[in-house]
Order: structure tokens, then sequence, then C-alpha cells
């Protein structure tokens, strides 16, 4: 089972890893804070609790930086 | 799960402060509504103010132009803009042309002014020379003097920035961890110089954290430059973010209420705290200045410019 994940550059195909992954989880594994980014789900916006679906496009896109 | 407002199953956010759920079209109306509150209880606005958006293309000057243009909709202000390009190579165009393109599709009143017009110099350049002061320094001066200037040429009554509740609970931290007890008078949503030729400024978003005002520009599908300045470094804002986060995560209330016992003693704090400044001029630009030269100007001499 595998989903899309587009982040900048990133447009890559990734594995779900359980039933219950969650985009909170997916954030987790790349080191990014849910407070700086927000999350698209097949176009749609979502909060980090939506569990991650076989052929899902997740985006993220970074909305805080640095400075 | 739920919009707590309307029902609608499709939530995008989720107020960790109040366990809140918002769909897209009510998390919008939320973030305008609570602008549009700050902007009546602070009173930010008179009938007929021309006021002028310091517009940087970013989410947070992007945000507080939509949100006064719906005053100006109403008939209730006029609305113009500025936008300063410090010279940043393969940073700042972006932004500029973002400001540019929002500028028209509103049709108002737009001026971009570089540094490099202004004085000569760019950002770029100024990194260069070997005992420069770090670059926010000069960005902050050079952008100040430029947006006040601005403001008188453009006839502007008031001059809105994009300042939102991190950025506000950071300069309170920071002024207050520094012992800083002028610079602690001189936040918050209204601030009037003693001198007139300054402009009074008002921040319309100070009451809303940062990352619903990206969430905000997202939903609403407006452009904007969601970048990081190169010479944005390791400063003691950053720091003093950081600590601030870490405590909001466990505490997630704890930026308003910053925010809210900063509102409470701002007024004592200006009665005991205030310095007064000589009301004089810059000898070299004319701008108004309690020393000889303006910071601008005594910038522009340490650089020979």
């Amino acid at each position: 089972m595998e989903f899309t994940l587009k982040f900048k550059d990133l447009n890559e195909k990734r594995e779900i890893p359980n039933d219950d992954y969650t985009i909170k989880d997916l954030l987790n594994e790349l080191e990014l804070s849910a407070q700086t980014v927000v999350s698209k789900q097949n176009g749609e916006l979502v909060i980090e609790d939506t569990v991650i679906q076989e052929d899902d496009e997740i985006q993220l896109v970074q909305i805080i930086y640095g400075g | 799960m739920q919009c707590s407002q309307c029902g609608n199953s499709k939530v995008i956010y989720k107020r960790e402060q109040s366990g809140q759920l918002l769909c897209k079209d009510c998390f919008i109306e939320s973030i305008e509504k609570k602008a549009i509150k700050t902007v009546r209880k602070e009173k930010l606005l008179d009938k007929g103010d021309k006021v002028l958006v310091a517009l940087s293309g970013g989410k947070d000057s992007v945000t507080t132009l939509e949100i006064l243009n719906s005053f100006r909709e109403m008939n209730v202000i006029d609305l113009c803009a500025v936008t300063v390009d410090e010279g940043i190579a393969n940073y700042r165009q972006d932004g500029v042309d973002i400001a540019k393109r929002h500028a028209e599709r509103l049709g108002i009143e737009h001026k971009v002014v570089s540094l490099k017009e202004d004085y000569g110099i760019t950002l770029d350049e100024i990194m260069q020379r070997p005992n420069h002061k770090g670059s926010c320094t000069y960005c902050g001066v050079f952008r100040r003097t430029i947006i006040n200037k601005a403001a008188r040429e453009m006839g502007a009554t008031k001059i809105a920035t994009g300042h939102n509740l991190d950025d506000e609970v950071q300069g309170i931290m920071m002024n207050y961890l520094e012992g800083n007890t002028d610079n602690l008078t001189k936040l918050g949503a209204k601030t009037e110089s003693q001198a007139e030729e300054f402009t009074v400024k008002i921040k319309p978003l100070r009451e809303i954290p940062e990352r619903e005002i990206g969430l905000y520009v997202v939903a609403k599908e407006l452009e904007v430059h969601f970048d990081s300045c190169p010479y944005a470094m390791q400063s003691f804002r950053g720091e003093v973010s950081e600590v601030i986060n870490q405590l909001a995560e466990k505490h997630p209330t704890i930026k308003y209420s910053t925010l809210r016992g900063y509102d409470k003693i701002k007024g004592v704090l200006k009665k005991e705290m205030q310095k007064e400044y000589a009301h004089g001029r810059c000898k070299r630009c004319g701008e108004p200045s309690a020393n000889d030269l303006c910071k601008a100007c005594s910038f522009l001499e340490e650089l020979g410019v």
C-alpha cells in the first residue's frame, strides 16, 4: 500500500506502514512540526489526525520559516 | 468529526486552546471576524482614514491587506501599499511581484521603494562589508524610515503592519528579558510616536497566531511568498520564539495570556517608563530625529555611502 508525498521539490511514493498511519505520524517521521506546515489530502486541507489511505496524494505546505 | 460551528464533516483545523473544530468556510470567517474585532476593540481605524499597508508579499502582510480591504469595500477607509525592496538576490523579487499582483487585483495605489534607489546600496552589498552590524539591524531601520516616508508622500493617516500574535508575544518577552522598558512601552495594537511626522502604526492581526494566518492564506488560496530570508539567522528573537512555542505545546493559551497581561500593564508602563525624546531633525536627510543624525543616516555615514 502506497501514497504519494509532495513537499517542496519532493514528489515520491511512500509505503503506508500500518492501518492507522496518520499525517501526524508522517510529520514525525519527517521531523516536521505540525505548527509549521499545513496538510492537504488529495488537494483538500485536512487536520493532522487524518488517516492516510492507499493512493492518497499528501501535500505538505510549509507556512512558517525560521526567519 | 464535525465542524463545531456548522456541522460540516470536512474539518481543516482544530484549535488546541479551545478544542474547537472548524471547516474551511468557518475557519476563514473566524479569522476575519477576529481581526475585525481587534480593529473595533482597539479603535484602529477612523472613518476616512487612508491606510498604508506595509506589503512584503508574505502571508502576514497579504492577510492584513485582505482584511483591511473589507473596510475599504464598505467605504470606511481608503487603502494603499508600499513594498520595500531591500536588495536581496534570489529572494525579494518574488515577494515584490506578488505584492504588485495583489495591489493590481484590488486596484489600490502601490509603490515599490528600493534601498538601492533611496540609499545607493543594497542589503547584499552592506553584508559584504567586513564590519557590518548584522542584516536585521540595517533592514529594520531602513525599512522603517522608507515606510514612514512613503506614508507621508502617499497622504496616509495610518500604517498597517502584519504583526501576528507570535510576533507580539516575542516582542513582549524579548524586551522584558532584556530589561528594555522603553521599548516595552512602544508595543501594542496602536503605536503613536511623539513626533508628528511619524504616522500612527496599527496591527490588526496581533491576536491571531502565526499558524492560523498561514492556514488562512492557503485556505483562501491567496498568492503569498512562503520563503525564508537568506539572512535569517539564530537571533535572540528565534531563541525566545522557540521557548514560547515549547511552552505553548503544554499550555496552549500561554500566548494569549502573555498578550492580555501586557495589555493590562501597558498604561502603567507608559506612564512610568516612557522616555521623552528631543524633537529635532536629522542634519543629513531632514527626517525627525532625537540626535544630529537619524539612525538610517548614521548607518549610511558608517558605511561611507
